[in-house]
């Protein structure tokens, strides 16, 4: 029997060398730690178990939820929030995956800058890259602590790197926890951390998340789920084996950081899953309650069917 | 005789302007394509009315920036220009260098600039600058080339001085080349600006553009263009203005 098995894998595999179903996937940023799954299913060769060739790209930062909604890519990363502003524009966008369980992001600044809270922003400039949901979050947080949204210097600065902007004309920015505040460490420099999850729970949404588009959903969605198979088992793998898995990484993008990626690996080996049934799972509660947040602050004109937004239907092997 | 030329001219302009937005509007509602891909040109309209207020702050950000960095390129091309072209060695040591400068990928280099001088205009006029320059100083070199050798020479007889023949024989005769590369260069300076904000800035059309894609209003990013359009034009417009108002004993030939 076990022979048999191995032969059929075998015969499989060289089938499925002159069969591949090539697949586009967009990055939402420069590759990092929250990727590394990804990564690790075209290093692993899980996407070839599947019959699938992975090509991962990596698009002009804040375009990837177009290029998913569009079709231009068949799958990529993005956030909730960039996918209930682009449902509520019509994009046929659906999250497949929540990659981080909690929302470990926040806003970092070096530490004489002295932001210890929302209400030090202001006055400050604040680097990004230019969303409407950057404003949105920040007016809440410092409203909360008694300021105002005008008193904030907005500055889109594109993809540049926390430490060089900084070095700049911004104080602040928003980061992830699992990489910037690790590299800061690992640097030498101190930063004052704000995490979004402490200021309101409505704040604690998916990002980054993995998702397709309607399309592909509905007109292939076969590919889709093995596509989900692949990727979810590179997760699993990263959480397991953080060294290995970002050693895997680095092996696909050697331009990284050897110390930032295994020291965020660890970091982050505990987070991709959390405290879900299975990774990527996600609650229509989360989606709901952060459409509401947006509508309740006056940040959107509408609402839009959450339902419609996301699927756990591919997670389930 | 000749303003009945020109009229005609804009006529026919306006007119296939005119069959060109009614054209892609009937096949966009045809088609069926969402606003997100292609925006119907009545949405762009709107959507220019309904961001008046904000297009036209972020413009006079952008039109500072290009209309400096194009100002201080003219400067640059005429005083480079002038100080190379009495040495033909130099022009000759200087000339792949710039040559050079003009093959730097711009993308590439723009992020530097910032990290140097930080998201105010300063890097975008740097950066405008870079783009224009060089169209200008090369057409002026070879304008000034352009002089009629038997009027330099019936100049030099009479006794003139090397400057004098300079500022009124070479320079004058120098002028349609060179305004040739300064309109070539003014179409360049909007978009020069607007890729100086794309990679950071506080306003600007450049960031009302990132802004508009990352929120999904491909109408407002479209109607932004139009404003980019409409603003290097007008500029194209007024440098054909002031080449008129240089050059009068051009304007008798019709």
């Amino acid at each position: 029997m076990r022979k048999r098995v191995i032969s059929l894998l075998l015969v499989l595999n060289i089938v499925s060398i002159f069969a591949l179903e090539k697949v586009d996937i967009v990055l939402d940023w420069t590759p990092n730690t929250n990727h590394t799954g990804i990564y690790a299913a075209k290093e692993m060769g899980y996407f070839k178990e599947e019959g699938i060739e992975a090509d991962i790209l990596q698009p002009a930062n804040g375009t990837s939820t177009q290029l998913i909604a569009t079709g231009r890519a068949d799958f990529g990363v993005t956030y909730q929030e960039a996918v209930t502003f682009a449902r509520l524009e019509g994009l046929p966008i659906v999250s497949l995956g929540a990659i981080i369980q909690h929302n470990t992001s926040g806003f970092a600044s070096l530490k004489e800058k002295g932001i210890k809270s929302p209400a030090d922003f202001k006055g400050k400039n604040y680097g990004g890259w230019g969303s409407p949901v950057e404003e949105a979050t920040l007016k809440e947080l410092i409203e909360q602590d008694g300021g105002r949204i005008k008193d904030i210097n907005i500055l889109t600065t594109g993809s540049m790197d926390f430490f060089k902007s900084s070095e700049n004309d911004v104080d602040f920015a928003w980061v992830f926890e699992g990489w910037t505040n690790i590299e800061a460490k690992l640097q030498g420099k101190k930063l004052n951390y704000i995490r979004l999850r402490d200021y309101s729970e409505d704040l604690d949404y998916y990002t980054p998340i993995f998702a397709s588009s309607e399309k592909l959903i509905k007109t292939n969605p076969e590919l889709v789920k093995k596509v989900m198979r692949a990727v979810k088992k590179g997760y699993e793998y990263s959480v397991k084996n953080p060294e290995k898995a970002g050693e895997l990484l680095l092996k696909e993008v050697p331009e990284l950081d050897r110390n930032l990626v295994i020291e965020s690996q660890k970091y982050l080996a505990s987070k991709y899953t959390d405290d879900a049934p299975y990774w990527g799972h996600q609650k229509l509660e989360v989606w709901e309650r952060y459409q509401k947040w947006l509508y309740k602050n006056n940040l959107i004109d509408g609402t839009t069917d959450m339902k419609k937004a996301f699927t756990n239907k591919f997670l389930k092997n | 005789m000749k303003k009945s030329v020109n009229t005609e001219k804009n006529n026919l302009f306006l007119i296939s302007l005119l069959v060109l937005v009614v054209g892609c509007e009937v096949i966009i509602r045809a088609l069926e394509i969402p606003g997100y891909i292609l925006p119907t040109p009545t949405r762009v309209i709107a959507a220019l009315y309904s961001q008046k207020e904000v297009l036209f702050s972020h413009s006079l950000v952008t039109l500072f920036e290009a209309l400096t960095g194009f100002i201080l390129s003219i400067f640059f091309a005429l005083v480079i220009g002038g100080i190379v072209y009495p040495f033909e060695k130099v022009k000759k040591l200087l000339y792949p260098y710039l040559l050079i400068s003009q093959t730097i990928p711009l993308i590439a280099i723009a992020p530097v600039i910032l990290i140097w001088f930080g998201f105010g205009v300063l890097p975008k006029i740097i950066i405008v600058i870079l783009i224009c320059t060089f169209p200008m100083l090369l057409s002026f070199l070879g304008g000034l080339e352009e002089v009629d050798r038997e009027i330099l020479d019936l100049f030099q007889v009479m006794g003139a001085g090397k400057k004098y023949i300079f500022f009124k024989v070479i320079l004058p005769s120098s002028l349609p080349g060179f305004f040739s590369g300064v309109k070539i260069a003014a179409t360049y300076s909007i978009m020069g600006a607007v890729i100086g904000e794309w990679l950071g800035a506080k306003s600007g059309l450049g960031i009302y553009m990132t802004r508009a894609i990352s929120s999904f209003k491909t109408d407002y990013l479209f109607a932004a263009i139009i404003v980019v359009v409409v603003l290097s034009l007008a500029i194209f417009k007024g440098i054909e203005y002031i080449e008129k108002a240089a050059m009068p004993w051009k304007n008798k030939k019709s």
